[in-house]
């Protein structure tokens, strides 16, 4: 009897040890999570302007159907990305994911001070790299430090009228999810990029 | 042989309370990190790097993409004023205002969280359209019926959700607080 419920009681430990591994390794697994879905809408390393939510088409569960979105999938594993995009007047939001769709960095347009998108995704090491040898291209960017290798970043564009979705639309399609990093931002610099003792900060 | 029995129910146990467990709790709502304000409820973490293993589980699940806690903060109603859930056979009135932010929008979806399909074809307002007493606040009928001012008309039998996206706003580094959120009330029912 006793060595019954001793047993009894393993299992239920061990069922509490399942419990946690399943719950951790849920996002890994799912199928149905927004980086899988987000494959639909064509290849990573570029930005995919989603349809407008509809009754019935929601392209992702629980977007804002008042909100223009596109998605990129991207992969850092080649060196810094760099997003470039012209955005209308009105609000919008870029946000930054991990691949299990955990959100690392988010900003709006107020915040960015600007009204276009300038981001450099770079990992830690990366990172580094850019400050030991500065590209003087990516001085007017918002360079972001996250601790992943692959992730989508999703941009929200507000379109507070049915006439203004065109311009949020075209402004969306024509967001760079793979920018050069190394190109001129708006001045033509130098090829070369190694550029040792400017000011680093 | 006795051992063989004894260590198969252990197994059977854990697998049973190990994925039993796992499933109903990803199948409820969201466990922690819930702010409440009246009847409205938002998960901040959600959007922030921190977020904790549960909700970074039930959002794999369901494909969500949340948002950001530089976008905004996304506030969910289920029930009414008085505790009751919000049914689509019901007409409400959401009273009141919004906490300080740039843009907000309000939006209709069924307990499924699909869009509501209407022949109106709306399916929420947002800040700048919608029609505003002299002091700023605002009433927003839901009904199945025609209502003058602004109508959020729904059509369903069944569970009615709201969501009231808050966008730029305070709340997000600043935490809820005593943050005041419109009330919810029921009207009629048919």
């Amino acid at each position: 009897m006793i060595r019954g419920l001793l047993f009894a009681l393993g299992g239920l430990i061990l069922g509490g040890i399942i419990h946690i591994v399943v719950i951790l390794l849920v996002p890994d697994f799912a199928d149905r999570d927004a980086w899988t879905s987000m494959g639909r809408f064509g290849p990573d390393g570029a930005f995919h302007v989603l349809p407008m939510s509809e009754p019935g088409t929601e392209p992702l569960p629980y977007l804002d159907p008042r909100m223009a979105t596109a998605v990129c999938r991207f992969s850092l594993e080649n060196g810094p990305i760099r997003i470039k995009a012209d955005m209308p007047d009105d609000f919008w939001s870029i946000a930054v994911f991990n691949r299990r769709g955990s959100n690392v960095y988010s900003l709006n347009d107020r915040t960015a001070e600007r009204s276009d998108i300038d981001l450099v995704i770079a990992t830690p090491v990366q990172l580094v790299q850019l400050r030991e040898n500065p590209i003087p291209a990516l001085e007017q960017s918002i360079v972001i430090e996250v601790p992943i290798s692959r992730g989508f970043a999703l941009i929200r564009a507000f379109v507070a009228d049915p006439t203004l979705l065109p311009g949020a639309e075209a402004a969306l399609r024509a967001a760079n999810c793979s920018a050069d990093v190394k190109a001129p931002a708006p001045p033509p610099a130098p090829a070369p990029t190694v550029e040792p003792d400017t000011d680093a900060p | 042989m006795r051992l063989l029995i004894d260590l198969a129910i252990a197994i059977l146990i854990a697998a049973v309370v190990g994925f039993g467990s796992a499933v109903i709790v990803l199948d409820r709502d969201r466990l922690f990190g819930a702010v409440t304000r009246g009847e409205w409820t938002a998960w901040p973490d959600s959007g922030s790097a921190n977020a904790d293993p549960y909700t970074e589980a039930m959002l794999a699940r369901s494909g969500e993409v949340p948002l950001g806690s530089g976008e905004g903060l996304a506030f969910t109603a289920e029930a009414d004023r008085n505790g009751a859930r919000l049914s689509g056979r019901c007409s409400y009135r959401i009273v009141g205002q919004t906490p300080a932010a740039r843009l907000w929008t309000l939006t209709a979806y069924d307990g499924d969280g699909h869009l509501m399909e209407n022949p109106a074809n709306r399916t929420g307002f947002h800040s700048r359209e919608i029609l505003r007493r002299e002091d700023g606040s605002f009433v927003i009928q839901v009904s199945p019926h025609v209502e003058p001012g602004n109508w959020l008309p729904v059509e369903t039998d069944r569970a009615l959700r709201l969501v009231l996206r808050i966008y730029d706003t305070p709340l997000t580094s600043g935490g809820v607080g005593d943050a005041i959120l419109p009330s919810i009330e029921r009207v009629s029912c048919s």
